[in-house]
């Protein structure tokens, strides 16, 4: 038992360390997932800004930003900016419990890039001219990604948090 | 049910023979129900008397025991008047068989006896033998219709509880594997077995398990392993399947040795497995019977067919509607002409046909279904693109999504992602690309919001965790799987004893 409970004691040590790390490739995962979904998504117009809209056009104007070598070097940057949308979440809201506050999370996201961060991408029109299916897609798209990056995080933390024996319930 | 037994006085066996007699005639209708046998002899001067259910014992057995008990008058003379005295004793050691117990209430002894075993009541004595007789009328061993392998062992679970737990234990030799048995139904009392690695699962969901299955109240359980399940987790509404079930013992075993807990329920050969997520569904024996690299080419090849059984039709539908989404190079894509029927209600027609062929399949003995599928496959399908009921493009992709469904190791999950796939297209046929958008999110949100015992459902993709995600996304091999699964929160974490630790 004593040696059960040293062990217990190391994992928690070891996990303390490497949460931040998780969290980050958590960030790392969701942002070049989620963008490539985005990236499909606008492959078939059901949305008309791709993640390459955001990263490069706005201030590179070469024609290979339009290809795929653009979407993907995009997917990859956003994959690396989400780390900080993760390093946020960690620090402020790891504790927040369930799906919905990552979920409004992510919507708040979708203001910041689409209202607040508008002046950085000329490309984008304004939040009220966009067209109702682009509105739809993306605000889905960060809904899911703040979804995923966020109840990865809390979840991931708040179960190491908890005791031995209170892992499952019948209860939701 | 507790508060209902401790009040009531538990009638005991009495010494006086006539008084057992009158009671297994009242209560448990000897003379009366026919599977209920009785044999009455004399052994050295003393009446004994025998009970047992003539369809559940083994009869040569019996008669091997009554040989032995009738010897005793012959061996012991009868006139030495201290034999009589020692009754219990000699008949105890002429009674030639491993299993014998002594009882000594009613309830248990009739409880036994309806199980098989046969009671042997003794004059003058407030005990009563029980000596385990039982055989079960079942089928031996077979390969699981629904979780065949190319290679592997054929042998499946039966509906022998006692069976099944002796195949999980050749599998696993291990003193810390427990299998647990408890009692369910106040007629039926089935047995459940509850089986874990003592020092590997969780105790909290050993605990829990036990606490559920010993507070169910029910007269019984004869859907057995279902019934089990409906109480142990909150279904609802929630068509995906919330533990996974297999009928192969090496699955089985495999996931003990993972640190999950198994409930085997007596008549049913499926266990179930808890907790349990999204992706068990999606995973096949098959797979860990290959090479890594090819087992990952299957559940590849896999995951797009449950991922086009769910995704494809109300996709091709939203492109049907609003071709102009469409990029150049796909402009091939949907139907050339305008169809009599509009394209949703194709699908959904289509798509409820094949559901007909499918239920009907179930029941249809096997002659019969050959003949069933000519007839679906030559004049449904081809007649009704004849009529212009249907164009060839909806049958392409019902039936792409049909054979996805079937690539789903998973029958519940293949029956809850159809209906999904059913939801999704409405929406989309009515609200077009925001429809379908939004469809997919809730279908993914629903999902995640699911939770089977609190474990999250689409663990390890929402909440993610990178390591359990490269065993979904590779079948890694076994060597290089050191660890287990984080999600049964294993008390020992590693796999391999000599390795990392």
């Amino acid at each position: 038992m004593d040696k059960d409970n040293e062990k217990l004691e190391q994992n928690k040590q070891e996990k303390a360390v490497s949460f931040f790390r998780k969290a980050l490739f958590t960030g790392f995962f969701g942002g070049v997932f989620w963008s490539f979904i985005g990236f499909v998504a606008s492959f078939f117009n059901f949305t008309s800004y791709s993640p390459a809209t955001f990263i490069l056009r706005s201030w590179l104007t070469t024609a290979w930003t339009d290809g795929w070598l653009g979407e993907l070097i995009s997917i990859f940057v956003i994959g690396l900016l989400s780390m900080g949308t993760a390093a946020i979440f960690y620090f402020f809201m790891k504790t927040v419990e369930g799906i919905w506050p990552s979920a409004i999370f992510g919507i708040a996201l979708w203001f910041l890039v689409f209202y607040l961060l508008h002046p950085i991408f000329p490309t984008v029109p304004q939040m009220t001219r966009l067209d109702s299916d682009t509105v739809v897609t993306t605000i889905c798209l960060f809904l899911l990604y703040g979804t995923f990056i966020g109840y990865s995080i809390s979840y991931n933390y708040q179960d190491a948090q908890r005791a031995g024996g209170k892992n499952y319930s019948k209860d939701s | 049910m507790n508060k209902q037994k401790q009040p009531k006085k538990k009638p005991t066996i009495s010494s006086n023979l006539k008084d057992n007699q009158r009671f297994m005639e009242e209560k448990v209708g000897v003379g009366t129900s026919f599977d209920v046998g009785f044999r009455q002899l004399t052994i050295l001067k003393k009446e004994i008397q025998l009970y047992y259910l003539t369809g559940l014992c083994e009869t040569p057995t019996i008669v091997e025991l009554l040989k032995k008990l009738t010897d005793i008058n012959e061996t012991y003379p009868a006139s030495a008047g201290r034999n009589k005295h020692k009754l219990t004793e000699i008949i105890g050691s002429h009674l030639v068989h491993q299993q014998v117990t002594k009882v000594d209430t009613m309830d248990e002894a009739v409880d036994q006896m309806l199980s098989g075993l046969i009671v042997i009541f003794m004059e003058d004595e407030s005990e009563a033998f029980i000596v385990d007789v039982r055989t079960y009328p079942g089928r031996s061993p077979e390969e699981p219709d629904t979780e065949k392998v190319v290679r592997g062992s054929r042998d499946g679970f039966t509906e022998n509880i006692i069976e099944n737990t002796a195949l999980t234990r050749r599998r696993i030799r291990d003193e810390r594997l427990r299998h647990e048995m408890i009692k369910v139904g106040e007629r039926s009392k089935t047995d459940i077995c509850i089986s874990y690695l003592q020092d590997v699962a969780d105790h909290g969901l050993v605990k829990l398990i036990k606490d559920e299955l010993k507070h169910i109240e029910i007269d019984g359980i004869s859907m057995a392993d279902k019934t089990i399940e409906e109480f142990l987790v909150k279904q609802g509404f929630n068509p995906f399947p919330l533990v996974r079930y297999t009928e192969r013992p090496d699955v089985a075993s495999t996931h003990l040795l993972e640190g999950h807990v198994l409930i085997m329920v007596d008549t049913s050969p499926s266990m179930i497995i808890t907790p349990t997520t999204f992706f068990h569904h999606v995973q096949h024996a098959e797979e860990y019977r290959q090479s890594p690299a090819i087992g990952t080419f299957v559940r590849w090849v896999r995951f797009l067919g449950i991922f086009a059984s769910v995704f494809l039709l109300p996709f091709w539908l939203v492109l049907v509607m609003e071709p102009d989404h469409l990029p150049a190079m796909l402009q091939f894509i949907g139907p050339n002409e305008e169809g009599n029927v509009p394209v949703v209600l194709q699908l959904i027609i289509a798509d409820i046909g094949i559901e007909f062929l499918r239920m009907a399949a179930i029941h249809t003995p096997t002659p019969l279904s050959t003949a069933m599928g000519l007839i679906a496959a030559v004049l449904i399908g081809q007649i009704a693109i004849d009529v212009g009921l249907f164009s060839a493009e909806v049958i392409l992709y019902v039936s792409i999504c049909a054979i996805g469904s079937f690539a789903t190791p998973s029958y519940e999950l293949s029956i809850a992602n159809k209906l999904s796939r059913m939801l999704l297209i409405i929406i989309t046929s009515i609200f077009g690309v925001k429809g379908m958008v939004i469809g997919f999110t809730i279908y993914i949100l629903a999902l995640s919001l699911t939770k089977s015992l609190n474990t999250p459902y689409l663990w390890p993709f929402i909440p993610f965790n990178a390591k359990a995600m490269k065993q979904i996304i590779f079948r890694v091999s076994v060597p290089l799987t050191k660890d287990r699964p984080s999600i049964v929160h294993p008390r020992n974490n590693y796999k391999q004893p000599t390795g990392k630790h």
